[in-house]
């Protein structure tokens, strides 16, 4: 039921205030702080930040495989998940927002593209820094998460909102192919794009050949394409194959 | 004013001023930012109108390759701002739409971006960041004024349920359930249809199947926050 996920989260980040209205006051005493990094110097920047931003209060690290109960039940707690690697997956966002979706989540990560920013921030997370030069303003980044505000630097912003409209375009292109692309297209599609052949295709489905053909006769119907590779290219221009990696 | 004295080009000759249409039914709006665009250095007010036909009409008139549109999403029917958008987007692809409006809740921004706008200025920002908006736009940038870092995951999130509803419905499905959140009944939607009413039932029977809810008024809701269907102004 994804589309009730999906629901469920736009009515969590509705009572978010818009940057235009005044953030919330911080009364309800410091935010607790939990930290997901496995890097001692990253660790060690996000504890002296967190002591110095204005609304923060203890600060606990915590592993991303087992999220401690106090994180779903404390009342505005904020987590710093520092994503490895150069090329991170944006999956510990998720995981995290999925087990407690009222935490703040902070996003610290070397990449920066429009499409990663775009996806943490409809995930739901508060703020998404570059490493290393993000770090600097974590301090006050954290204060502005603490007071309810979610926060871009703004070259972040600007690639997100680009992002944005590169995204809204490929849904809507998407939206105008006739019918849905089933599961199973979508899984033909995407081993046909990654070189298989008809016959390879069939056996790692456990299906044979001519079923393999007759979906594939349906899926060029659909995206209104006469050969494979047209098959594939449009797929990947709809967005409904990842052809990224 | 309207470009920042960074983005000034002192060494080359000057350009032709950004010619702008403005579209609101409100004349008092029209009026205002019709002034201000026409007093500004970089911009100039080519027509303003006040419904969508008018809007087709003056910027037919315009003759320019790149025009920047700004659109006002309190456009009503028949011609809502959705339909001017994806209007424009179809016969006049290099020029730069934006929606405008107050107080834009993100699905109805979701909404314009998905049939086509270049971005979305609220009308609360101030007159310096929506002059450099118009001028972004004219630079083919994507423009975001006033609801940014807040509402940039929600907008997105919108567009994202829109894809997931595309993804679990028949074009003909969606129709029907349009034209179901109108509060049309059953025997309504097939006469508006030319097909039988039991037809009808079918298609709604499936919807709510596939969208996994128990009844109209719950599958309408769903719609309307993935920006299918629109449920009272957009303002």
């Amino acid at each position: 039921m994804a589309v009730r996920r999906a629901l469920d989260a736009g009515e969590r980040v509705t009572r978010s205030p818009a940057r235009l209205d005044q953030p919330q006051a911080v009364d309800a005493g410091p935010a607790e702080l939990f930290v997901i990094a496995t890097d001692p110097v990253v660790q060690g920047v996000i504890r002296l930040a967190a002591d110095t931003a204005a609304g923060v209060g203890r600060v606990t690290s915590i592993s991303a495989d087992r999220l401690p109960a106090s994180v779903m039940t404390e009342p505005r707690p904020i987590v710093v998940l520092d994503l490895d690697g150069a090329v991170p997956s944006i999956a510990p966002v998720a995981a995290v927002l999925d087990l407690a979706p009222d935490v703040r989540v902070v996003v610290l990560s070397e990449r920066d593209d429009g499409a990663f920013v775009l996806e943490a921030m409809r995930l739901g997370a508060f703020a998404v820094l570059r490493k290393p030069d993000g770090l600097h303003t974590l301090s006050d980044v954290l204060a502005q998460v603490a007071g309810g505000e979610r926060v871009l630097p703004t070259d972040l912003e600007q690639s997100a909102v680009s992002e944005l409209r590169r995204f809204a375009r490929q849904v809507h292109a998407a939206s105008t192919v006739a019918t849905p692309v089933t599961d199973r297209e979508r899984e033909i599609l995407e081993l046909a794009a990654e070189g298989f052949t008809t016959h390879q295709i069939g056996r790692r489905l456990g299906i044979s050949p001519r079923t393999v053909e007759a979906h594939v006769a349906k899926l060029y119907r659909k995206l209104g394409v006469k050969t494979r590779i047209q098959a594939i290219t449009r797929a990947a221009a709809l967005g409904l194959i990842d052809m990224s990696e | 004013m309207g470009k920042r004295p960074s983005e000034t080009r002192a060494t080359q000759p000057p350009r032709r001023r950004l010619g702008v249409v403005v579209v609101d039914p409100l004349g008092v709006v029209r009026a205002g930012l019709g002034m201000l665009i026409a007093n500004a250095d970089g911009t100039e007010l080519l027509a303003e109108a006040g419904t969508a036909d008018e809007a087709l009409r003056a910027i037919a008139r315009a003759r320019r390759s790149r025009v920047v549109v700004l659109v006002g999403l309190g456009l009503e029917e028949p011609h809502d701002a959705s339909w001017l958008i994806r209007e424009i987007r179809e016969r006049y692809p290099t020029h730069a739409v934006l929606a405008v409006g107050a107080n834009a809740d993100p699905t109805s921004i979701s909404r314009a971006l998905f049939v086509g706008a270049d971005g979305f200025i609220d009308k609360r920002v101030e007159p310096e960041e929506f002059f450099e908006s118009i001028s972004r736009a004219g630079e083919r940038e994507v423009v975001l004024a006033g609801p940014t870092s807040s509402s940039v995951g929600q907008i997105a999130d919108g567009i994202h349920r829109r894809r997931e509803l595309d993804a679990m419905l028949t074009p003909r499905e969606r129709e029907v359930l349009a034209i179901a959140a109108e509060g049309l009944t059953a025997r309504e939607i097939a006469a508006r249809l030319g097909v039988r009413e039991r037809t009808v039932t079918t298609h709604l029977g499936r919807i709510y199947g596939k969208l996994g809810v128990g009844n109209r008024l719950a599958a309408v809701r769903l719609a309307a926050r993935s920006g299918l269907v629109t449920v009272g102004t957009p303002e």
